[in-house]
């Protein structure tokens, strides 16, 4: 049997943790589904799927977009996410690595 | 069949139609003594090619155009009797003039000339099997490209062509009056094709026109297509009702074979999928063509990657340019191909990529050196194909994107939606609102790559999504220059 993957934890990802599942966790602390502090360190695949599907029915709610979030919602959400871009781009991360493979 | 022949043989003979001498005596003469013809004046009918050639050092330019004009037409066929038995001199390629190529004295411009009968209608496999055939293997070249080729609206006219063209399209789709925007997606977390699927819904309900397929995605084992089919299809459905806006994904259909590939296109169009998506160059023409014609006939719109192309077209002495791949897809048929961007970081020369936009889209294209086109193009009533600007572009290339491409494009942002720091829909819409804000500004008569940086911070006001994005790529600038230049820019 394979050994499961475990995610190292958003305060350890690359980029900063602007990733697929950092952007995950991040929604999932503007929605509440998690505290703060949780990092999802030794979390499996398994678990990162969950929190999606619930992340994603939050986001059903306002059709996806940020824009959309009530008035305390979205200042939670833009604080959250300013905090984590400027993490991000102090640790490397930039738009290029974003459009760098593809046609 | 030999008895056939010698009694073909003799019945000639006796006639006096050929002389004995003669017919045993071929395949010892200098190419330019059959296929050099510089007093020849073109037909309206012929097929035109500009080829340039790297002659190997000490062949003559008149004996190597024509042995490339040869060698491209009838020279297989002509070295026994049996050329005295063919037109020869109806069905010859003829090499009717030469140029130099700007600033590189090591090879020349030859152009050919071939009637349009020695090809089979419809099929630009028969064409391109002579044109780019064995005469690439040539020992007397060092190397050989095939520039441009001008088909004649008679050749144009057995061809299908685009499936729906650009103005069927539109009225399918109900878009009018700005580019479409598409995006690549990229697998969010793991390859379930459900994942997948919400992808494909954020991005449609962000704003976007299209999702796409990415071109390795056939149907591995990690994602069958059956299956990312279906969900991306309830991704689609979903975003329509929630937007009340048509949506599409490029299913792709590309397949190991012609059979599978078409049972994939029947079940997109099964579920109600409105495009479907084949990866022309490595799928093979004649696949690209069966699909297009099936669906002509089925109302289906059909997407058109291009992998593989720059194996045949970035070399600037050796290969095809990609304005005459442009041409083959036109008249094999799509509704869509990607075009590079000019903007982006992928290859494209700015005059060149205008050149084959314009043979995508336009009915008439005029000779214009200043892009590459060796030769007029006339298209008729054959529909047009959408450029697809595609690869590292992002929200503050979108002026000169809507500047350059015009209204009757896919403006194609992958990284460039999906790497939005807040997400895919966020992405989606910040491109959405870029593109409105620029064809609106347009459309007042403000000067996009001059005032693009206003317009976009005007609209941003409105719109975080935006706002974030002009954050996240405002420090990118692409400075690599161009391997494969317009001719004229090497000098």
């Amino acid at each position: 049997m394979n050994k499961p993957k475990i995610y190292v934890g958003i305060d350890k990802d690359i980029n900063g943790g602007m990733t697929s599942i950092g952007k995950i966790i991040r929604d999932a602390y503007v929605f509440d589904i998690i505290e703060d502090t949780q990092t999802c360190e030794g979390w499996n695949l398994a678990g990162i799927d969950s929190l999606l599907h619930k992340v994603n029915d939050r986001w059903d709610e306002y059709g996806c977009l940020a824009s959309n979030l009530p008035k305390e919602l979205s200042e939670k959400h833009f604080a959250i996410h300013d905090k984590a871009i400027k993490k991000a781009k102090e640790a490397g991360w930039s738009g290029e690595i974003e459009t760098d493979d593809e046609e | 069949m030999a008895h056939i022949f010698n009694m073909a043989l003799n019945i000639l003979i006796k006639k006096g139609e050929v002389n004995m001498a003669k017919a045993y005596n071929a395949g010892v003469k200098e190419y330019r003594e059959t296929y050099w013809m510089p007093d020849y004046t073109p037909k309206d009918t012929d097929i035109l090619a500009c080829f340039k050639i790297t002659p190997q050092d000490g062949v003559p330019r008149e004996e190597i155009a024509a042995a490339v004009a040869a060698e491209s037409s009838t020279g297989t066929w002509t070295t026994v009797w049996t050329d005295l038995l063919t037109d020869l001199d109806y069905y010859k390629g003829r090499a009717y003039a030469m140029e130099d190529v700007p600033g590189d004295d090591t090879c020349f411009y030859a152009f050919i000339a071939y009637p349009i009968d020695l090809f089979e209608e419809g099929s630009v496999v028969n064409v391109m099997t002579s044109l780019v055939g064995n005469v690439f293997g040539f020992k007397a070249l060092r190397a050989l490209r095939l520039e441009d080729v001008r088909f004649p609206i008679a050749y144009v006219m057995t061809c299908n062509g685009p499936p729906q063209g650009i103005q069927l399209e539109r009225d399918i789709l109900n878009k009018y009056g700005r580019p479409m925007l598409g995006c690549t997606i990229k697998p969010k977390l793991g390859l379930s094709a459900k994942n997948y699927g919400r992808a494909c819904y954020e991005g449609l309900r962000g704003g976007l026109d299209f999702t796409k397929d990415d071109e390795n995605v056939t149907s591995q084992p990690f994602m069958r297509w059956r299956a990312r089919f279906d969900f991306v299809m309830e991704a689609i459905l979903k975003a329509e009702q929630e937007t009340g806006e048509r949506k599409g994904h490029y299913l792709n259909v590309t397949a190991a074979t012609s059979d599978e590939m078409m049972k994939r296109a029947e079940y997109a169009k099964e579920i109600g999928a409105p495009i479907i998506m084949h990866d022309y160059i490595t799928g093979g023409w004649t696949a690209n063509t069966q699909l297009a014609q099936w669906c002509q006939d089925n109302g289906m719109l059909l997407h058109i990657h291009r992998a593989m192309h720059a194996v045949i077209d970035r070399n600037p002495h050796h290969g095809i340019h990609f304005r005459v791949l442009t041409k083959i897809l036109r008249l094999s048929g799509g509704d869509h191909l990607h075009s590079g961007t000019v903007v982006g970081k992928l290859e494209g020369d700015r005059g060149a990529t205008l050149g084959w936009i314009d043979i995508m889209r336009d009915s008439f294209i005029k000779e214009d050196r200043s892009r590459g086109i060796f030769f007029d193009q006339d298209w008729g009533a054959m529909p047009g194909v959408l450029p697809v600007a595609s690869g590292g572009i992002h929200v503050w290339h979108m002026p000169a994107l809507v500047n350059i491409f015009g209204d009757d494009s896919v403006l194609q942002f992958g990284g460039g939606t999906l790497g939005h720091p807040w997400g895919n829909a966020a992405g989606a819409a910040a491109n959405r609102v870029a593109v409105e804000a620029c064809v609106e500004a347009r459309n007042m008569g403000k000067e996009l790559e001059k005032e693009g940086k206003d317009i976009l911070t005007k609209a941003a006001k409105h719109s975080p999504e935006l706002a974030i994005a002009m954050e996240t790529w405002k420090e990118i600038k692409f400075e690599f220059d161009t391997v494969d230049k317009i001719d004229v820019a090497h000098k």
